[in-house]
């Protein structure tokens, strides 16, 4: 998974501030060493991360992703393709689009840096799954095989549904290999075009063991293929995950006013700015990062609001409802007073 | 589930090292280490989701608390450990593991005894990568005499389950939460220090089955409030919380959790009946401390456990007035939750005289 996060820097945390005593357990914004660039197909680059001074990196959740630096002042996330277990080196997989993505590729050498931030866990494993249901589109296969990978490190059983162009199947022969280790319970489905894809979805969808948890990561389209399918198949949404790397295209909205609570301070958000961007610029400090409803940063306590329209997919259904809080750089509403 | 098997418990057997004779000469002070539970000025008690940034010290009238994760306890801290070491081997079944937590076991054993040796250097100690393995560690508490070597994951490098083993090394009580089905359900323990609950019983249950008993808890909307700072606590920060009781039996007794009740619940009524309860009725502090472990994603709610006696109060005018204020104040559901309305007047009137 890859997503473009922000162009100008955000508010960070302090690295300064001693959480957590050991550094193997650092999460804030750091330069680590690039030990290993391969080119895993003509647009995809795998790239391998180390402490520099040797030192452990922080483990993670599978399904974690690291915010990197990735030029002119750009920051984009990329799931983490290891388990997360005490870490060595942490891995990313760059798919070469513009911009940030193209500068990496374009970039990095071995023996050279990068900042990252995290890692991040927003795409974790259920705690309790009896089995694993993991399905990869394109690039989304990164976050798919540190799943996998997880599975195998806890003798857990996965099955896996990768689709892809042929030609442009990153890490496929890792999904392979994790699948023919000796007493491994991770089986490998491949589909190859959209028509396959869907009848191999409805299939596996329909035939999985009690406690299964599905997970999927991909392109738009099918990911809401995978959601209906798993709704036909009678699924509890409660057990149907997926991370996104391409935010819904969004109307502009209504404009709307803000009011800061601790200031009285009002703000005028205009058709087309997102209460986000109406608050910088009246100099409200606001952390944010992916300004596409993903990520969760920008998450705002509300005091009160007449109506609130929440565009992202962090919030629950349940959170939706209580109205407590607001992604804003997506969500919009009327007069919303902000427990700020 | 699962129930970590008994195992023989290595003997307590500090190293004879400077910092080990220092270490254990340092006095005992009950009162010293005490988190004072009240802030100036404070003189009504109502249950509140009262976190706070965790390593920072706090100075109190008496001496200070908080600095570290963990607090020793001083040169108490073999008793306690002999208490908590006692209590494992002739009640395995304090420690339970629900099936999926294993992994978050590791993950607090490797944060706490990382901790432990940054905090306190001259006597602990944790070697990484022995023999190059990044997997491979050594683990050596002086205090303690405790010398192990073990692989990150693998249990049978330990004399037991991960959870016990830092058990045996450190004071507090160990509890794990972990989000199921959208709700946190505390599903591993090792519990040897509950004041009138019990870890068998509780085990598995989601924060509202656990708080059901706290009168204006779940009500109020704190169960909730609660729940949803521990799902959505950050993984870079370290908090803490402070709760407080008079324990049910007025001696230093560390376990008084149901399973051990038979053999404290006399206790209160026969100091009654002898005319020294009050003096000794301890003020019994939890300091619990929130962690989110990166491995797994699952969350401390450890609690360590500081008792100081109504008469050591009593020496700090301030403490014993406020201390007296409160329980005065204090409305009777509460107090009748906390298990001593029945005491309230001649506590106050003792910490008044």
């Amino acid at each position: 998974m890859s997503a473009v996060v922000s162009s100008t820097a955000p508010v960070q945390r302090a690295e300064a501030y001693v959480g957590h005593q050991h550094p193997g357990y650092a999460l804030g914004r750091r330069r680590l060493h690039v030990v290993g660039l391969e080119r895993l197909t003509d647009r995809v680059l795998h790239v391998e991360l180390a402490d520099p001074s040797g030192r452990p990196l922080a483990a993670f959740q599978p399904g974690s992703h690291l915010v990197v630096e990735a030029g002119e002042g750009r920051r984009n996330a990329y799931s983490l393709t290891g388990d997360g277990f005490n870490p060595a080196t942490y891995a990313i997989s760059v798919l070469r689009l513009d911009g940030g993505s193209a500068w990496l590729h374009r970039t990095l050498e071995v023996g050279g840096e990068l900042e990252v931030e995290g890692p991040r866990s927003m795409f974790p494993a259920a705690h309790d799954q009896q089995h694993a249901l993991l399905v990869a589109g394109g690039i989304g296969v990164t976050p798919v095989l540190s799943h996998a990978r997880a599975a195998v490190r806890a003798g857990r059983s996965a099955t896996v549904l990768y689709s892809y162009r042929p030609g442009h199947a990153a890490h496929l022969d890792d999904l392979h290999e994790l699948a023919g280790r000796p007493g491994s319970r991770v089986r490998v489905v491949e589909a190859t075009d959209v028509k396959q894809t869907r009848v191999s979805l409805t299939g596996l969808l329909a035939d999985q063991p009690f406690g299964t948890h599905a997970y999927a990561c991909g392109p738009s389209g099918l990911l809401e293929a995978y959601e209906e399918a798993a709704e036909l198949a009678g699924w509890p949404a409660s057990r149907v995950h997926l991370e996104r790397f391409v935010a819904p295209e969004l109307d502009p909205g209504d404009p709307f006013t803000a009011t800061v609570a601790s200031t009285g301070r009002r703000v005028e958000v205009p058709s087309g700015t997102s209460l986000l961007e109406g608050l910088l610029a009246a100099g409200v400090p606001v952390g944010y990062l992916c300004k596409q409803g993903v990520c969760g940063e920008c998450r705002l306590p509300v005091r009160a609001a007449a109506a609130l329209d929440h565009r992202d997919v962090v919030l629950t259904a349940e959170e939706r409802q209580s109205g407590a809080h607001v992604m804003a750089c997506v969500s919009r509403g009327r007069d919303i007073e902000l427990d700020l | 589930m699962t129930t970590t098997t008994e195992a023989p418990v290595p003997p307590i057997a500090p190293l004879d090292t400077p910092a080990v004779r220092a270490f254990l000469a340092q006095p005992l002070d009950h009162m010293a280490r005490l988190p004072w539970p009240f802030p100036d000025g404070y003189e009504a008690f109502r249950y509140s989701v009262n976190v706070d940034q965790a390593r920072v010290p706090r100075p109190t009238l008496a001496g200070e608390w908080g600095r570290h994760l963990v607090d020793l306890g001083g040169a108490e801290y073999p008793t306690i450990m002999a208490e908590r070491r006692a209590v494992l081997a002739a009640d395995p079944a304090r420690v339970k593991v629900l099936p999926g937590m294993e992994l978050a076991c590791w993950d607090l054993l490797l944060y706490y005894f990382r901790d432990l040796a940054l905090s306190y250097p001259e006597v602990m100690h944790l070697d990484e990568r022995v023999d190059g393995d990044a997997d491979r560690f050594r683990w050596r508490n002086d205090l303690l005499g405790t010398d192990q070597e073990f692989t990150l994951g693998r249990e049978e490098t330990l004399p037991c389950g991960p959870l016990e083993m830092l058990a045996r090394e450190v004071p507090d009580d160990l509890l794990l939460v972990r989000e199921r089905d959208g709700r946190l359900h505390f599903d591993a323990g090792a519990v040897t220090f509950a004041a009138a609950w019990s870890v068998s019983f509780d085990v598995g249950m989601d924060m509202y089955e656990i708080h059901g008993p706290v009168p204006r808890m779940t009500g109020s909307g704190m169960t909730a409030r609660a729940e949803q700072f521990l799902l959505r606590m950050p993984a870079d920060q370290v908090f803490r919380r402070v709760n407080w009781n008079v324990a049910a039996s007025p001696t230093r007794t560390y376990d008084i959790s149901l399973e051990a009740l038979p053999a404290w619940a006399g206790d209160m009524d026969a100091a009654l009946a002898a005319g020294t309860a009050i003096p000794d009725c301890q003020l019994r502090i939890e300091l619990e401390h929130f962690v989110r472990l990166p491995m797994s994603g699952a969350v401390t709610f450890n609690i360590r456990t500081f008792m100081a006696s109504l008469a050591e109060v009593r020496r700090f005018p301030a403490y014993a007035a406020q201390l007296a204020t409160i329980l005065d104040e204090l409305p009777e559901d509460l107090a009748t939750y906390k298990g001593f309305a029945h005491l309230i007047p001649q506590m106050v009137a003792y910490l008044r005289s």
